[in-house]
């Protein structure tokens, strides 16, 4: 299978004030297409500062970050912005527009990518379906509850076709319930429709629903368990 | 990103604070405004004093008043701004029989005309007018200002007897339309001799030979609406004077060199005591002078919309601040730099047109409108010099292609100037410090 993430002793440093923070001490990672991986790890193991080097919406301080088989490290601001459209980002906090409604959100990522109106309508409310808000397709975020924002951040993120679908927490502003069904939603779009998931979570009932998991621990990657080969 | 869709995302950016872009817009709005508005009015005023000082010139005429090198001799005018021109200050006077010596030094010189001038007053049984008498010889005056010095009613003498008096078509009428006095009518004429000790009011009774018609011009030199004309000799022994104010010249023609020529001779002929004024330097001097008003006027009003765009700069800053979590969200989604610099750019650009535009509009109104109520009689602007009627003027005002396009042109461009800074800082946000920031 093709590699669409791979890591060589990345590391990342950044500056706390004046004290600087390792936050990545040379992570070696390598994602397959069509993998759905969780990344565990407590607060401060470094598990989101990879995942935003992965999304391209930062830099590594040194070692090398393939994506899609592109060199990151050497690559300009606007060659990063690129990257970042071919990528889809879920936070925890959703980081809706909230004056747009829920078209709107998903027509966004495919108006940054260059795509015109009627080509935006049509996939906007596509993926709205796919995600279950068939009848929210015209609510502002302010309408909508926790799980119904999650579910368009996810369309959102789906828009352009990503190599890949990142998520960061996705399901840690919402209740329980909520986030089972999201969960739900992220396998079907693994298993039904191929999309490479690359999750940070620290709940570990959320990992398990994951093909791959990957521990991590003051910066560095202290297990990587591919569901099955569990002892 | 389409430009269009840029231009989409700035304005739903706008719309959701109303407000907010509304205060920011009236900023450009009022500077627009104003320069408009003072332009237009300037311009309108300088085409109207042109146009009426046009009707009252004539191109092939010099006026020679004493007072020398005020504005640096020959063509500068020397004693303008007023219906009275001269007032040397060096004591030197003109003299009426100086008209012959004016003769003889140029061949291009047809005649010369001497003004006596004075302020007075002209009264019937029933009107009393404040005006300005002036003395001329009625023949050579009619010949040179043939179009100007024409009656309405009545007859202008060719020999005048002395108690001939020809009226001013505003002394003879009121704004309103009341008439004061009629041809063939007898009047008092009065002024007061200040020279005399202690001063002295004369008078003596004319007989009104004709009105004119309306000229419709500032008197430069020329026949004025608000003056009253008597013989030269009349206004001689009435005054008990020998010296004049001006001296007419009319020339053989209007060429340029001609002007220049003559005017040096008569200079020099009278050791740079007198200055000579042509119409064309009084039109130059006047468009000069037009020019550092509207400049100075515009500088004003650039003032305003530089405040304006420190308001659009402050604006923006905050804008920023408060939407910095979005700019990191259009990061994280692949917005380009440039394109999240075009989007605040793009704000700009809309509160700078819809301000150029509203503020154009609303400075044509205010400059109508002010326009209305210079004409209405409210403020008169007379051509002053002791004339009492006061000649309102009429302004249009004028809004060139160049004035609109320049105001339209300026306010856009402040408000993009003023919102580089603001959209620069925000192009450079990084997604991950923005996505953090609360």
């Amino acid at each position: 299978m093709a590699l669409v993430v791979e890591a060589v002793d990345l590391k990342k440093t950044y500056m706390l004030g004046k004290i600087p923070v390792e936050a990545l001490r040379g992570v070696n990672l390598k994602v397959e297409c069509g993998d759905f991986l969780a990344i565990l790890g407590p607060s401060g193991s470094g598990k989101s500062t990879l995942l935003n080097l992965i999304g391209a919406l930062d830099k590594p301080t040194s070692g090398t970050l393939l994506i899609d088989g592109v060199d990151v490290s050497k690559l300009n601001d606007n060659q990063l912005s690129d990257i970042r459209s071919r990528v889809g980002f879920v936070f925890q906090f959703f980081n809706l527009i909230p004056r747009f409604t829920a078209r709107a959100n998903v027509e966004l990522s495919l108006s940054i990518a260059g795509a015109s109106k009627v080509e935006r309508k049509g996939r906007a409310e596509e993926l709205l379906v796919t995600v279950g808000l068939k009848d929210r397709i015209n609510h502002k975020p302010t309408e909508l509850s926790g799980g119904q924002q999650q579910r368009v951040a996810i369309a959102r993120a789906l828009a352009n076709n990503p190599k890949f679908l990142l998520m960061d927490e996705p399901t840690g502003n919402i209740d329980s319930k909520t986030a089972r069904e999201i969960m739900n939603l992220v396998k079907k779009l693994n298993e039904g429709e191929g999309v490479t998931i690359i999750m940070v979570t620290h709940d570990q009932h959320l990992a398990r629903e994951a093909k791959r998991t990957v521990q991590m621990f003051d910066g560095l990657i202290t297990a990587d368990i591919v569901k099955g080969e569990r002892t | 990103m389409r430009t269009r869709d840029v231009f989409g995302y700035s304005f739903s950016a706008i719309r959701l604070r109303k407000l907010r872009a509304g205060l920011t817009t009236l900023g450009v709005v009022i500077g627009i405004a104003a320069i408009v508005a003072l332009l237009s009015i300037t311009t309108g005023l300088q085409n109207t004093i042109t146009a009426q000082l046009e009707t009252g010139l004539a191109t092939d005429t010099l006026i020679i008043a004493p007072g020398g090198g005020v504005f640096g001799g020959g063509q500068g005018g020397g004693g303008f701004g007023g219906g009275a021109l001269g007032g040397s200050d060096s004591g030197f006077r003109l003299l009426i029989n100086d008209t012959q010596t004016i003769n003889g030094l140029s061949t291009d010189i047809l005649t010369s005309i001497a003004v006596i001038q004075r302020s007075g007053y002209i009264n019937s049984t029933e009107h009393e007018r404040v005006t300005t008498i002036i003395g001329v010889d009625f023949v050579e005056y009619k010949n040179t200002y043939s179009t100007t010095f024409v009656s309405e009613s009545g007859e202008i003498p060719d020999n005048p007897a002395n108690n001939t008096v020809v009226i001013g078509k505003r002394v003879n009428e009121r704004q309103n339309g009341t008439v004061l006095f009629t041809a063939g009518e007898d009047v008092q004429i009065l002024w007061t001799n200040a020279t005399a000790r202690p001063p002295q009011n004369e008078s003596y009774t004319a007989h009104v030979a004709a009105v004119l018609q309306e000229v419709g011009g500032f008197a430069f030199g020329g026949p004025s609406d608000s003056n009253i004309y008597i013989p030269i000799s009349t206004a001689q022994e009435f005054f008990n004077t020998s010296e004049c104010e001006t001296i007419i010249v009319k020339l053989a023609n209007s060429d340029q060199a001609t002007i220049d020529a003559v005017s040096n001779k008569i200079v020099d002929e009278f050791a740079g005591e007198v200055s000579v004024i042509s119409s064309t330097a009084v039109l130059n001097l006047l468009g000069s002078v037009f020019s550092i008003i509207e400049l100075f006027l515009v500088g004003i009003a650039a003032i305003s919309l530089l405040v304006a765009g420190i308001g659009i700069m402050n604006i923006m800053i905050v804008s920023l601040i408060e939407r910095t979590r979005e700019i990191g969200i259009l990061k994280a989604l692949g917005m380009k730099s440039r394109t999240v610099l075009g989007i605040f750019l793009g704000e700009s650009v809309i509160i700078g047109v819809i301000g150029a535009v509203i503020g154009i509009a609303l400075g044509w109104v205010l400059a109508n409108i002010v326009a209305t109520f210079l004409g209405s009689g409210a403020i008169s602007i007379g051509p002053g010099g002791g004339a009492g009627a006061g000649d309102m003027l009429s302004i249009t005002p004028v809004l060139t292609p160049l004035v609109f396009l320049g105001a339209f042109g300026f306010g856009v461009g402040v408000s993009v100037i003023f919102a580089l800074y603001p959209a620069w800082r925000a192009s450079k946000l990084k997604p991950v410090e923005a996505l953090r920031y609360e």
